[in-house]
């Protein structure tokens, strides 16, 4: 949407953003095997993601999914077009043995990537640096993706980014945020911003042990928490309804639903 | 074993510095061997608030290019000789020293010391990296403002990527009359979010800055102030000790507040 075009959406509704919200490491498991995804380095002028950063997201998601790794697992690490030296590399594979993963094979578009993991004794494979552009122009009518579960406190600055539905095992605090595909449950308390159905899908929930959000967000509509706090909090659902976001005890909303 | 314990906050002015010279000082009276690093590049305080400005000849700097000794460089506290202080140079950036940097001038230390206190630069940045880069624990400070408690969240989440696991909260400026007529988040408040173990609650107390003033830990008094009290408490709390929290109501508990209190319900 450009600036001049009169804008037809109301203060309270979000344009869809069509830019790519995998910019975060990710694990998938696939055959038996965990696949490490690391986001694509952008084109044009923006930067990639900074080392630190990637780490720490990275240390984030493990610390987080841990106890459901079975002992050695096999790990493919998908680096896509990201430049990884040997020291970098290694640091990867440390952490992923710590957590009793192993490293084992390592898929790249980048030569210099592929050297450095050769010359650490892994498997390459070296990739054209198109694929990456055909999986991102087909990503618009694909299935969502498993759920995510996290088992972790989300303080603030960090944020999850799932194309799927998101659970979280733990508090969202204020200044932290999960965006999400699907829906999202969050089994502790909410005082972040969520954004449920981010890919345009109003059927999405909200689901919080204790409501209290910074912000609710469900496809393309917002939502503030009212200014008066409630005498006590009962777990609940948000939904979107004929006027917004609407927010329904959990006890009582099967019936709502089906009344609908 | 050494414990390298990092001081830090995210937020600035919350009391990091006050906080690594006090618990330094207190557990120095308690016979340990303490030794306090300023991380704090180009904007160095530690010094001043511990009264040893004048007696800094060379910095970490000096030591990792190789111009003195690491001894040479300790700064002896004069008042309480199990203290020692390496001092950051104040003419240079915090990118001028990189985390592996302070990490092999911290391993130089471990030998002699017992306690290693980093005292961290406010920020996420550089200064930030450097300060935790050695350290096994840390103590996070924070102040009963949301600011200062989102910012502490944020350092909770950086320090669990970085490995550091072992963190402990000191909660700084509470003025409990404040808090008593709801208008300063509690001790609780704070604690809901950050979910980390309390180490101390230090009240607001005018004294802090006259002790910063003149050079002379809280800790040093000889009547300890209520403030002065609750830092020796945390640092007997990081021996290990249990040690009831102070109760900060009780003066101010008066007929009138517990009327108001009735009052509102």
């Amino acid at each position: 949407m450009n600036s001049e075009s009169p804008s037809p959406t109301s203060v309270s509704e979000l344009p869809i953003l069509d830019t790519n919200p995998d910019g975060q490491v990710r694990f998938k498991s696939q055959g038996g095997r965990l696949l490490l995804l690391l986001p694509p380095e952008p084109e044009g002028d923006t930067l990639p993601l900074p080392w630190s950063e990637l780490w720490e997201q990275l240390k984030h998601r493990l610390n987080a999914g841990e106890r459901f790794w079975q002992p050695r697992t096999t790990v493919h690490l998908l680096a896509r077009n990201r430049l990884l030296d040997a020291r970098q590399l290694q640091a990867i594979a440390d952490v992923l043995s710590e957590a009793d993963l192993a490293l084992k094979r390592i898929y790249t578009s980048r030569r210099q990537t592929a050297v450095a993991a050769v010359t650490a004794g892994y498997s390459v494979d070296q990739h054209a640096p198109v694929t990456h552009l055909n999986q991102t122009a087909s990503e618009s009518g694909q299935a969502l993706e498993d759920p995510l579960y996290v088992q972790s406190t989300i303080r603030a600055g960090v944020e999850i980014r799932h194309h799927g539905s998101v659970v979280i095992l733990g508090d969202v605090n204020p200044g932290g945020s999960v965006v999400a595909d699907g829906d999202i449950l969050i089994w502790g308390r909410l005082r972040g911003l969520v954004h449920a159905g981010y890919g345009g899908n109003p059927d999405c929930r909200i689901m919080a042990l204790r409501m209290d959000p910074t912000q609710l967000r469900i496809a393309d509509k917002v939502a503030r928490p009212p200014e008066t706090p409630p005498e006590q909090y009962l777990p609940e659902i948000a939904y979107v309804g004929n006027d917004g976001i609407r927010i329904a005890l959990a006890a009582e909303f099967p019936r709502l639903s089906s009344n609908a | 074993m050494t414990r390298i314990i990092v001081v830090t906050s995210g937020k600035g002015g919350v009391g990091k510095t006050t906080c690594t010279a006090n618990l330094g000082m207190a557990l120095a009276q308690r016979e340990q061997r303490v030794a306090v690093l300023d991380a704090d590049f180009g904007l160095r305080n530690l010094d001043l608030l511990l009264g040893l400005e004048n007696r800094i000849v060379y910095t970490a700097l000096d030591v990792l290019a190789g111009d003195c000794r690491m001894e040479q460089a300790l700064v002896k506290d004069k008042r309480q000789p199990n203290l020692a202080l390496l001092a950051a140079a104040q003419n240079r950036s915090k990118e001028s020293i990189t985390p592996e940097q302070t990490a092999s001038l911290v391993a130089q230390l471990t030998d002699s010391f017992d306690y290693i206190l980093v005292d961290s630069p406010a920020g996420i940045e550089m200064g930030f990296r450097n300060a935790i880069a050695a350290a096994n624990e840390a103590i996070i400070v924070t102040t009963p403002e949301i600011s200062a408690v989102r910012d502490a969240d944020r350092v909770i989440g950086l320090l669990e990527a970085n490995d550091v696991k072992k963190m402990q909260l000191i909660v700084n400026r509470l003025k409990p009359a404040m808090v008593q007529v709801q208008q300063m988040m509690s001790v609780q408040d704070v604690q809901d979010i950050l979910a980390i173990p309390l180490l101390g609650v230090v009240p607001d107390d005018e004294r802090v800055i006259v002790s910063t003033n003149r050079g002379e830990p809280l800790v040093l008094e000889t009547k300890l102030s209520l403030a002065g009290l609750a830092f020796a408490n945390v640092a007997r709390r990081l021996q290990g000790e249990k040690v009831p929290f102070l109760d900060l109501n009780a003066p101010h508990d008066d007929l009138f507040v517990r009327l108001r209190r009735f009052l509102k319900g």
